[in-house]
């Protein structure tokens, strides 16, 4: 026996195994925040990423609208035909958004859970393993990002923010598997809205999947789903994507729908993030302090 | 000079890995495939056969460690696999002789090693719920295929810049 403990390298691979789990579980709980030489090391890295990507987005942009005059003519056609609808469809949205107003005004409600603000930001680095679906944008806590914010892109929701730095942030897309990824979504029907929550993503079928529908709900193919801003944490109103199919849940009690995501998650270059207006609600105020003495 | 040249080159295959993923469109290889870039990787390991397993296994812990810090933000999948099975390569390069295509081979079953280990760990930490046969049709394959490719068009400038490196280590 003594032989096996004098084998320095089966100790060094037992050393490093065990500093391997104690790290692994470090990394893996909860954390608020990042640690601060994590947070520079992402930081120093973000900022060549940046100096590499912005050029490099710039030549991949070139080649797009090479590619995009190719096909002009047909595009336009299409347009044109849209554009007409457009202007009478502008027209009755405004008519609604002062009518809406209007009537907040009068009943004092002026905030809303679809309110938000903005802020652009550039995609400078994807993770390349892909396991971990994760992209690094080049805004940070100076430009006022926080933790869960939602992340768009123009055609849909693509994910939330994950980790924050001073220059740069993480985000998690919606693809990555992740069981506290929870999103209240609401899918829109023609006379009642079902609410449910996107958890989970079909890798092979590249489907989101919104489980929790309560079984009685109607959800038909071609219905639209957006965020419900419920959740608390993220405003409503934000697309997510468009119902392909709807099946029983694995123990027939629920009802999940698959739904085409609106946004790519693979060819993303410009994201916007969104903060939420309305603020959080306290967790006391959401439970009564009765539940908590039982 | 040459003491930066060799981090410098490490790190540009760092970013190169991600821009390729960054502007790749969804669907090279057909429906769903997943090509993985393993170019800082295959740089790792070529650094391990040429140059000696000292330098191979300090710079992929060093650029394991930052790879996990950077992209997944889970340390130790990386900063353990990196220099794990650059230390089983230099193991195998003992037995057999440093020449190109022996390096292509032993290269690409490196690479092969890193996918199922971070594979099986990814699984273990339910980052993924793939199954393994199709991690190895949607993945794996298509992931060596890629990085064979990478390795044919890089692996004489590398061999020759990874010697030329070690001759000046010599000489020191």
């Amino acid at each position: 026996m003594p032989q096996f403990f004098l084998n320095k390298r089966l100790i060094i691979l037992l050393v490093s195994i065990i500093v391997l789990v104690a790290l692994i579980g470090f990394s893996l709980r909860e954390r608020e925040k990042l640690s601060w030489p994590e947070q520079f090391v992402k930081d120093t890295t973000g900022w060549v990423q940046s100096l590499v990507s912005k050029p490099a987005n710039y030549i991949a942009g070139f080649f797009e609208n090479l590619q995009d005059l190719q096909n002009t003519y047909n595009e336009n056609k299409e347009l044109k035909s849209r554009v007409e609808k457009i202007a009478s469809l502008e027209a009755e949205v405004q008519a609604l958004k002062k009518d809406n107003s209007d009537l907040r005004d009068i009943l004092g409600e002026t905030k809303t859970l679809r309110d938000y603000e903005t802020q652009p930001a550039t995609v400078i680095g994807r993770n390349p393993d892909r396991w971990h679906e994760m992209i690094i944008i080049d805004k940070g806590s100076l430009k006022g990002i926080n933790k869960n914010m939602a992340v768009i892109t123009a055609n849909g929701l693509i994910g939330k923010v994950k980790s924050v730095n001073q220059f740069s942030s993480t985000v998690q897309l919606l693809s990555a598997m992740d069981p506290k990824n929870r999103i209240s979504a609401v899918i829109q029907g023609k006379k009642s809205n079902v609410y449910g929550f996107v958890q989970g993503f079909d890798n092979k079928e590249k489907l989101l999947q919104i489980k929790s529908i309560p079984s009685g709900a109607k959800v038909e193919k071609g219905q639209t789903v957006t965020t419900s801003g419920l959740g608390g944490v993220f405003p409503g109103g934000l697309m997510i994507g468009k119902v392909v199919d709807v099946k029983t849940d694995q123990y027939g009690l629920n009802q999940m729908a698959l739904v085409k995501p609106g946004a790519d998650f693979y060819d993303i270059q410009n994201v916007v993030i969104i903060k939420r207006s309305m603020t959080q609600p306290a967790k006391k105020d959401i439970s009564n302090g009765k539940e908590e003495e039982l | 000079m040459r003491k930066f040249l060799l981090p410098l080159l490490f790190m540009l295959l760092f970013i190169a890995e991600s821009l390729f993923v960054q502007f790749l469109p969804a669907d090279v290889l057909g429906q769903n495939r997943i090509l993985a870039p393993r170019f800082l990787f295959s740089g790792l390991l070529l650094l391990t056969i040429f140059v000696g397993r000292k330098q191979g296994i300090i710079y992929a812990a060093i650029f394991g460690l930052i790879f996990d810090i950077v992209y997944i933000e889970i340390i130790g999948i990386y900063l353990f696999l990196f220099p794990f099975v650059a230390y089983l390569i230099s193991k195998i390069m003992h037995v057999l002789q440093a020449n190109m295509i022996v390096a292509f081979v032993v290269s690409v079953f490196g690479i092969a090693l890193l996918e199922v280990g971070v594979y099986e760990m990814d699984y273990l930490i339910h980052v993924t719920n793939l199954e393994f046969i199709d991690f190895l049709n949607l993945r794996l394959y298509p992931t060596l295929i890629l990085n064979a490719a990478f390795l044919l068009i890089f692996i004489f400038p590398l061999k020759r810049y990874f010697e030329k490196y070690a001759d000046a280590l010599r000489d020191e």
